[in-house]
């Protein structure tokens, strides 16, 4: 309500301060978080001092640092990291597109998608580094068995929730569709397709994590560059800072392409966004 | 006066050749569900007839089986035994020119007001533009004018049950079928929906069988109201409301000495007794 009386801006209106008081809210989240880091991390550099057999065997937070410049310098930090980024957002893409279409298509036939099932789960339950020594002697050892492993990571949880979106669709609505005299497709492209999209974006985000992990298992078995590989290399030359150098960037990875996943789930579930 | 009658079809009544002229003919309908491998009668032999322009409303105890009925009617379970004619013809499936509406909206949370009301139309493949325009006037008679581009999450329950009812209204059907569909709606707002319907549905002269267990409300809309009994459910009684020629104000109507009266005798004739 606009009161005609008062000057404007004077009383913060009601909206103003529950904004106010959700960003303080955020704020005090956010400080604490950092407090929480800084005093683990000071904690850590106490008990580390330089050149003892802790920093050796634990590294610390100023040499981890030392070698982020480094890398970052000589050009191995962007190398590795666009690597490994690569290897993951192809493995991403083609897990989620080919299981996606195979959940979503299986809500069409209940007979096929009983008669699915068992090989879903069995291909399910196998580590994935199981599969690794074969995908390497299928794909080789550069990019293609990276994105396969990443792919496989990825392609059995994108399958189950886009199926899991798409047969949980309210009958009712389904019902609906079929008494304004809508086709099978039709309730599929219409209903199911959309409705199943806040399952499927909960998979993508889920499977951001399971996409590095394959490329980056995919690394430790034979690979001349990537994040898993510097992992490796400086875990094999026990250089212990770099490993967790390494991991570092491996975690600002994540971080960056879970924080895509949401930017684009906010562009194509606009509905969600207005609620 | 308050005419007691029995006009709900006998067998044998309402044949090929005045039967085609009747929107809606059940004859000696019976549904069950299976139960554990037994057959639970929902519906025990139940017949009616709907003329055209007519409205019709069914009361009956809480779980008598209106919502089986309603689902049988229009083509979503096929009875175990027992004949529906829409315009005088056994259907396969859904019936066409049908309007269904339940207590839930089934409003589609990614699609706008405007592609909500559009849904039937954008099925039955009319052009974009003409469903469009349609869709918008239908927003505009149902006082939604302003509204059309909102996303469902943000309407009130009320304006949310206006949408699906211009979703069911824009296809034109010759007949309606509701389930309950305001139950969930204060008593202000479930008036004024009710007196946009009733006279919407009265001026284009189409027939209309109400499922509800606000005996007032069936009372207030209805040319004739039936009773069910319990399950397994037929038809315990058949009431036609005579309130005066004009129907459509459902509100001042209620002020009607008679109404009462009906309201007090369907009240004492339902199976609502503590079982
Ligand atoms: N799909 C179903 N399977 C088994 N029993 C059902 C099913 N749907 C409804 N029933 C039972 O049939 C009876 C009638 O249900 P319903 O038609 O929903 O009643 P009403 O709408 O009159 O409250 C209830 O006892 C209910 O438990
Ligand atoms: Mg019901």
């Amino acid at each position: 309500m606009v009161d005609a009386s008062k000057p404007a801006g004077c009383v913060p209106s009601p909206v103003a301060r529950a904004k106010w008081t959700r960003l303080r809210f955020s704020i005090a989240v956010l400080a604490t978080q950092v407090l929480v880091l800084a005093a683990l991390l000071v904690m850590w550099e106490r008990a580390t001092p330089k050149g003892s057999p802790a920093a050796f065997m634990f590294g610390s937070p100023s040499a981890i640092a030392g070698f982020l410049v480094q890398m970052a310098r000589d050009g191995s930090l962007w190398r590795d990291a666009g690597v490994t980024g690569m290897e993951t957002l192809l493995g991403f893409f083609m897990g989620n597109l080919v299981g996606t279409l195979l959940g979503l298509s299986l809500w069409y036939s209940r007979f096929v998608s009983r008669v699915v099932q068992p090989f879903v789960i069995a291909l399910g339950s196998i580590p994935i580094i199981a599969l690794a020594p074969i995908v390497i002697i299928w794909f080789g050892t550069g990019l293609v068995s990276k994105v396969a492993m990443s792919t496989l990571s990825v392609v059995i949880v994108a399958l189950v929730t886009s199926y899991k979106g798409a047969i949980g669709v309210d009958g009712d609505q389904i019902n609906l569709m079929k008494t304004l005299g809508a086709s099978k497709f039709q309730i599929f492209r219409k209903l199911v397709v959309p409705a199943s999209l806040t399952d499927i974006f909960a998979g993508l985000k889920l499977t951001v994590g399971f996409a590095l992990i394959g490329a980056i298992v995919g690394e430790f078995m034979s690979s001349s560059e990537g994040l898993g590989h510097a992992i490796f290399k400086a875990g094999s030359l026990y250089i212990i800072p770099k490993v967790f150098a390494a991991l570092v960037v491996t975690i600002v990875l994540a971080l960056v392409l879970t924080w895509i996943v949401g930017k684009i789930e906010r562009l194509l579930i606009p509905w969600r966004r207005q609620a | 006066m308050i005419a007691e009658a029995a006009t709900y079809a006998k067998p044998g009544e309402g044949g090929a050749v005045d039967g085609a002229a009747l929107p809606l003919v059940v004859e000696h309908v019976a549904k069950g569900y299976d139960f554990n491998g037994q057959v639970v009668p929902v519906i025990a032999d139940l017949s009616l007839t709907l003329r055209k322009g007519e409205i019709v409303s069914i009361v009956g105890p809480s779980g008598c089986g209106k919502t089986t009925l309603l689902n049988t009617l229009c083509g979503l379970l096929a009875p175990d035994a027992g004949r529906i004619r829409w315009h005088g013809r056994q259907v396969v499936g859904q019936p066409q020119n049908v309007g269904y509406m339940l207590q839930k909206d089934l409003l589609f949370p990614w699609r706008t007001a405007l592609a909500n009301t559009m849904l039937g139309l954008e099925i039955r493949g009319v052009p974009a533009a003409e469903a469009e325009d349609r869709s918008r006037a239908m927003l505009d008679q149902l006082g939604l004018h302003g509204f059309a581009d909102h996303y469902p999450a943000t309407l009130s329950g009320g304006m949310r049950q206006r949408v699906a009812l211009a979703r069911t209204l824009v296809n034109d059907p010759d007949v309606l079928l509701l389930d309950e569909p305001f139950a969930a709606l204060d008593f202000q707002t479930k008036l004024l929906i009710e007196n946009d319907m009733v006279s919407l549905v009265r001026k284009g002269g189409r027939s209309m069988l109400l499922i509800t267990h606000d005996i007032e409300e069936a009372v207030s809309i209805a040319d004739r109201v039936i009773v069910l009994t319990r399950r397994p459910t037929a038809v315990k009684a058949a009431y036609e409301i005579e309130l005066g020629s004009d129907r459509a104000d459902v509100i001042s109507l209620r002020e009607n000495p008679d109404f009462s009266r009906y309201v007090r005798r369907i009240w004492a004739n339902l199976d609502v007794a503590i079982q």
